[in-house]
């Protein structure tokens, strides 16, 4: 193995040899010798050292800037010896790394994130009118390699590192790209196994960067939809407080206002509940009164009957309870260390259906595992309302947060979303987990680290 | 010295509109080199370089600084304004051109009355139809910052160029948010205001940019100008009650101006003489009727030619503003 500049000139063939390949001159190469090779050069030296078949040392560049090799066709990324380590970290054990798409269909990716988000892409058009984004994230794009490849339903594990692309009106400072590098479990139907596999392997890659003050948020919204299932309640009432989980405000205006008995306001929607389906129908087409069906504009009839139909029914419906509305805010405010947690959470809901229960054990499980992998769980914490205010995540979910005295800074995250691949195209459902690091914010803090 | 930038919008309702009120105040716009050219000047006030653009434009230019000052509608300025960007500021509202930015849905929706509905139904569509509800208009940063305040997230920005009115019926998008003065084009193509669903009531006014050197230019002309645009809209909106002042009241002005926004030209009341209230248009019925119930009368009621004020308020805008560059 090759282990000095000068071994490495040698092997290439001397100086004058290596000037001519460089195309620079000899005296430039007799520069290196002394101060060694220049940044700009390490992605040719690895290179050509390949064509030569001479023998370098993975680690050769490693306290300098070095170009990854396996994404030297992009010669333009640089990795630091940071993100370089990170990397290295995330492609092992199989997880393929992958270089998906940077320019992504705007209206797939405003689909899935919701006009919320639109005023901080970047969008254009192509000469042929479709509209594009640079993408926002990397998991999308991810999926969508993952559809291209024709892999849909097959369990596939992916690394990445690339840049990201946001706007941020509010905040000049931030940076409107940025390197996010991750991983993606897609098609493991062992969801305990996968999710726990991506936490442990992204936490374990912050853990050897050296990374300390690190604190782990997680949460579960598969669990809220579990508990309002088994709860005692209408359905109607059921799937509003569903709906409005992902906003906190609205969904506290709600639990009030069906904690209160229904004031009638609209006869109409009374009358239309009062009815059976096929009058309930006729009543509404009969009240449209159009010839032209296509203004219904995207909705069907059955729809509108069948809105205005849980419209009226609302008002026949009884309260919550104080009880269950109790219960319900006992059941969010809850927050802790995970398995303690989870273990206020059992107590609460003893009284209610065994599948409630046994939702909770599953969450347990990914702890102990977690725990047993090694992980201290010491500096985490846990709270069922977690997740809320991202309707992305379909179930396990985690955010690292370093903080210091002063400071606190999200660093990266990721969680289990199941839906995701379906809504870009997939026939069938898709479980899939995955996770992302803001390598900006990182290679600051592994600079403060090291400071001190 | 340099010349004062001032556009004036060159086409469309918003330029006839102009027109008469400019007629009507006496003001008068010499196209130079006849009628087809984009350069003009006002009459009698020779150091105002006039140039006509689309009121499109005119937003546009005032925010890049380009101009130095514009009349354009309150939607378009307001359609570019971002949180920490007010380098326009409005001098004068003209009171012509008035029309609101509102959000329509088709009148066969039954169940949705207001933006509480539009929310649930925009979250059962993407549920039922795995996309988004679609929303054409001209106006995607009002129609953002309105449905984010009203809780609607679940939607799809479809940008419009002309006709919005037209696409869902054409089946491009399933509502709109777009510009109506009286509602018909949109009764018209079966749709429906919501019941909270006027994001923007819009005017012409006059802006000034902040974003562009204002040194070294003579602000006289532009003061004497602003001063009898200021005149002018004062009038528009307001009316004149004149009546005998032939009982004592204690803090009827106060009284009057708290309750109807209603000033007096006169400073000192004799009891028994004529005294002249100035009342907002809206208001001077009302405002008669408080008058006749506390024993004055008769009222003669007149529309004014102009409302010169003490102190011009878009002259007191504008030289604040400069202060601040």
């Amino acid at each position: 193995m090759n282990k000095s500049v000068n071994d490495i000139i040698n092997a290439l063939g001397g100086t004058g040899n290596l000037a001519n390949l460089l195309g620079v001159k000899p005296s430039a190469v007799s520069n290196y010798r002394k101060k060694g090779f220049p940044a700009r050069l390490h992605l040719k030296i690895v290179s050509l050292c390949e064509e030569y078949s001479v023998p370098i040392d993975n680690d050769f560049f490693k306290n300098e800037k070095i170009p990854f090799k396996s994404i030297r066709s992009r010669s333009s990324e640089v990795l630091t010896k940071t993100s370089h380590s990170i990397l290295n970290n995330l492609t092992s054990d199989g997880y393929e790394l992958i270089d998906p798409p940077i320019l992504v269909s705007a209206d797939k990716v405003l689909d899935r994130l919701g006009e919320a988000i639109a005023d901080r892409l970047y969008i254009f058009s192509q000469q042929d009118g479709v509209r594009l984004c640079l993408r926002p994230d990397l998991t999308i794009p991810t999926c969508l390699y993952y559809l291209d490849q024709g892999l849909s339903g097959e369990k596939r594990l992916f690394s990445y590192f690339g840049k990201v692309f946001q706007f941020y009106r509010e905040d000049n400072s931030e940076p409107a790209e940025y390197t996010q590098t991750g991983i993606e479990s897609i098609g493991d139907s062992n969801k305990i196994n996968a999710d726990v596999e991506v936490f442990v392997k992204i936490q374990n890659a912050l853990v050897e960067e050296g990374i300390k003050n690190l604190n782990t948020y997680f949460g579960d919204v598969s669990l809220f939809r579990t508990f309002i299932k088994v709860l005692d309640i209408p359905d109607l009432w059921k799937s509003k407080l569903l709906e409005k989980f992902w906003n906190e405000n609205e969904f506290r205006i709600l639990l009030e206002e069906i904690s209160k008995n229904q004031k009638v306001s609209d006869d109409f929607s009374q009358r239309i509940f009062s009815l059976d389906q096929q009058s309930a129908l006729e009543l509404v087409r009969g009240t449209i009164n159009t010839v032209d069906t296509n203004s219904y504009a995207g909705r069907s009839i059955e729809e509108i009957t069948d809105r205005l139909r849980k419209k009226g029914e609302a008002f026949s419906l009884k309260p919550l309870s104080k009880n269950t509305k109790d219960l319900i805010k006992d059941f969010l405010s809850i927050s802790d260390r995970p398995l303690q947690s989870l273990e206020k959470l059992r107590k609460l809901c003893l009284a209610l259906d065994k599948s409630l229960i046994d939702k909770i054990d599953e969450t347990s499980t990914r702890f102990e595992i977690i725990q047993k992998s090694g992980i201290d769980l010491k500096n985490t914490n846990f709270t069922p309302e977690k997740g809320r205010d991202v309707e992305y995540y379909s179930g396990f979910l985690f955010d690292f947060v370093w903080k210091n005295s002063n400071e606190s800074l999200y660093i990266g995250g990721g969680g289990r979303y199941d839906n995701l691949i379906k809504s870009l195209g997939s026939e069938t459902k898709v479980p899939a987990v995955g996770a992302a690091l803001n390598m900006k914010r990182i290679e600051r803090l592994s600079q403060i680290e090291r400071v001190r | 010295m340099s010349i004062i930038k001032f556009a004036l919008p060159s086409k469309g309702r918003i330029q006839e509109d102009m027109n008469n009120f400019f007629s009507s105040a006496g003001i008068k716009i010499d196209k130079l080199g006849g009628q087809r050219t984009y350069i003009g000047r006002f009459k009698d006030y020779n150091d105002i370089e006039v140039r006509f653009l689309s009121a499109n434009e005119i937003a546009k230019e005032l925010h890049n600084g380009n101009i130095h000052i514009g009349l354009t509608g309150l939607d378009l300025i307001k359609e570019l304004d971002t949180e920490n960007s007010s380098k326009v500021l409005s001098l004068l509202e003209l009171g012509f051109s008035t029309a609101d930015v509102v959000a329509a849905v088709p009148n066969s929706w039954i169940d949705v009355l207001d933006t509480k509905d539009l929310a649930e139904v925009s979250r059962d569509f993407l549920r039922l139809h795995d996309r988004r509800l679609r929303v054409a208009t001209k106006f995607q940063n009002l129609t953002r910052t309105f449905f984010q305040k009203n809780n609607i997230n679940n939607y799809r920005i479809v940008e419009s160029t002309g006709s919005t009115e037209g696409s869902p019926s054409a089946g491009t998008a399933e509502m709109i948010t777009d510009i109506t003065d009286s509602g018909k084009t949109l009764e018209e193509n079966n749709l429906k205001i919501l019941n909270d669903g006027i994001i923007l009531k819009s005017e012409a006014c006059i802006f000034a940019s902040l974003g562009l050197n204002w040194k070294n230019i003579d602000l006289d002309s532009i003061r004497r100008l602003l001063r009898i645009l200021s005149a002018k809209s004062n009038a528009i909106s307001h009316t004149e009650l004149t009546f005998n002042y032939d009982k004592k009241i204690t803090n009827l002005d106060i009284d009057l101006y708290r309750n109807f926004n209603a000033f007096f030209l006169n400073q000192s009341f004799v009891l028994g003489s004529n005294v002249s209230l100035i009342v907002p248009d809206n208001k001077s019925s009302l405002c008669s009727e408080f008058l006749i119930s506390n024993g004055y009368g008769p009222i003669k009621i007149s529309k004014p030619d102009f409302i010169y004020k003490n102190s011009d308020e878009s002259w007191n805008k504008l030289t604040s503003g400069l202060k601040k560059i």
